[in-house]
């Protein structure tokens, strides 16, 4: 459960001011899962450990309590912070908004933790976006039980041919689409890139992320995602 | 639980003051009551007139009673120079300290999108106008150096690129009179990325 002296492996995925001098953050810890602590004190004296709570920074944490608030009693660095920048920084917040919504308190998600890290590890080496993203969220989708098989056909577990098309619904798996089926059809290339983890083309960076898209849409509800916001304006600021 | 009384609502209303605990709110109330009733009534005036008059200046956002604040309004400042910073008070410390003399924006935070705040909310079409206007040449950023901070000096490095205008960011380090040993290593590794000549 914990390594170093009763010590967990942290990442904050979220954190805000609370009162005048401590920090609320949301915890995502390995074996344990997300959960929220109150950082005492954490932005006052000459060496706050607000510099260290942030997203992004790989953490060793102790913590202490019964209920659904824990408290941090330490706080030390792991490893240098994930060097983040340009539109790699609203892709890492992306992540910490999927785990926010999708990921229950509380509820361990081990390999989702390892995921997590390795896909940071990725964006911070200058990873191509999209296929990070898209392993992230299918790994996601995995973990919590969501996740259709991409390179099997639902009725009979035929594997998806690369030069056939389609459907992927929520809930319903992998489906052959109709010739005259309409634009959500997925071709059978990218699924299998997707479930291979391989690159995905342009055309097929496109087609994923709309799937992904219509995947998550059901466990995310109407709510719109804010980073997926930002990246957008972002990336509209760069065409201009 | 207390009496409704106009003494315990005083108390209990002087709790929004930062800081302030319900033994202070307390104290603070007796004080003006037995000792300080000008103070109080003078408090309480200018509060509400603050409260009621005081918005965000058409111009850099900082807080002005007027339609466009003292420093906007001041033709005498550099228009090559414009500074972001995230806080009004920030404007305020800057002044005192260093003889910056070109003009602010004020963002009133930074992005932080898991609590809904984007570029719209921190005014940075207004900024992107500024800059469209073609007066200004360097941009600096006076924001902090967290996360949230940086994500959004990249942003508006971004825009700033798509209107030609030079982005500088102030440096960060080891505070005067600090010794190394006692800084943390994020501190540490930007003083060291931004190192200078001598
Ligand atoms: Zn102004």
């Amino acid at each position: 459960m914990s390594g170093a002296g009763g010590l967990l492996r942290a990442l904050v995925l979220h954190r805000r001011d609370y009162g005048n001098t401590s920090l609320l953050v949301e915890l995502f810890a390995q074996g344990q899962g997300r959960f929220p602590a109150i950082a005492k004190g954490a932005r006052r004296g000459r060496r706050p450990t607000s510099a260290l709570l942030q997203p992004f920074q790989p953490l060793w944490v102790g913590v202490v309590g019964r209920g659904e608030v824990l408290t941090l009693t330490r706080v030390e660095a792991a490893a240098r912070p994930f060097d983040l920048g340009g539109p790699a920084l609203p892709c890492a917040f992306y992540l910490n908004e999927l785990l926010m919504r999708l990921l229950g308190r509380h509820d361990p998600q081990a390999p989702i933790f390892a995921f997590y890290h390795a896909a940071l590890g990725e964006l911070a080496a200058g990873a191509h976006l999209d296929s990070v993203l898209r392993q992230f969220e299918l790994r996601l989708l995995e973990g919590l039980g969501y996740a259709p098989s991409l390179d099997l056909v639902v009725d009979g577990g035929t594997p998806v041919a690369p030069d056939r098309h389609y459907l992927v619904e929520p809930g319903r798996g992998t489906r052959a689409a109709p010739a005259a089926a309409a634009g959500e059809r997925v071709s059978g290339a990218t699924l299998l890139a997707l479930a291979r983890g391989e690159a995905l083309a342009p055309a097929q960076a496109r087609e994923a992320r709309a799937l992904f898209r219509r995947l998550l849409q059901p466990h995310l509800g109407p709510k719109p995602l804010k980073s997926r916001e930002l990246f957008r304006q972002w990336r509209g600021g760069r065409q201009e | 639980m207390a009496e409704r009384t106009l003494l315990n609502q005083l108390i209990d209303a002087l709790r929004c003051l930062p800081g302030v605990g319900p033994k202070s709110a307390q104290r603070i109330a007796f004080h003006l009551l037995e000792r300080d009733r000008d103070g109080g009534s003078r408090l309480a005036r200018v509060m509400g007139e603050a409260m009621a008059r005081i918005r965000r200046c058409s111009r850099c956002r900082t807080l002005s009673e007027h339609e466009q604040c003292g420093l906007c309004a001041n033709p005498n400042r550099d228009p090559s120079l414009l500074c972001v910073v995230e806080q009004p008070s920030e404007i305020v410390a800057i002044e005192h300290a260093t003889d910056f003399r070109g003009y602010y924006f004020v963002l009133g935070g930074h992005l932080s999108p898991l609590d809904g705040i984007g570029p719209a909310e921190l005014g940075l079409d207004l900024l992107e106008a500024r800059l469209r206007e073609g007066q200004v040449t360097e941009l600096i950023l006076a924001i902090s150096p967290t996360v949230e901070g940086s994500v959004t000096a990249q942003y508006i490095a971004e825009c700033a690129g798509a209107a030609a205008v030079h982005v500088t960011r102030i440096a960060h380090g080891v505070p005067l009179g600090g010794e190394l040993e006692h800084v943390d290593g994020g501190t540490l590794a930007l003083a060291f990325s931004g190192r200078r000549t001598l």
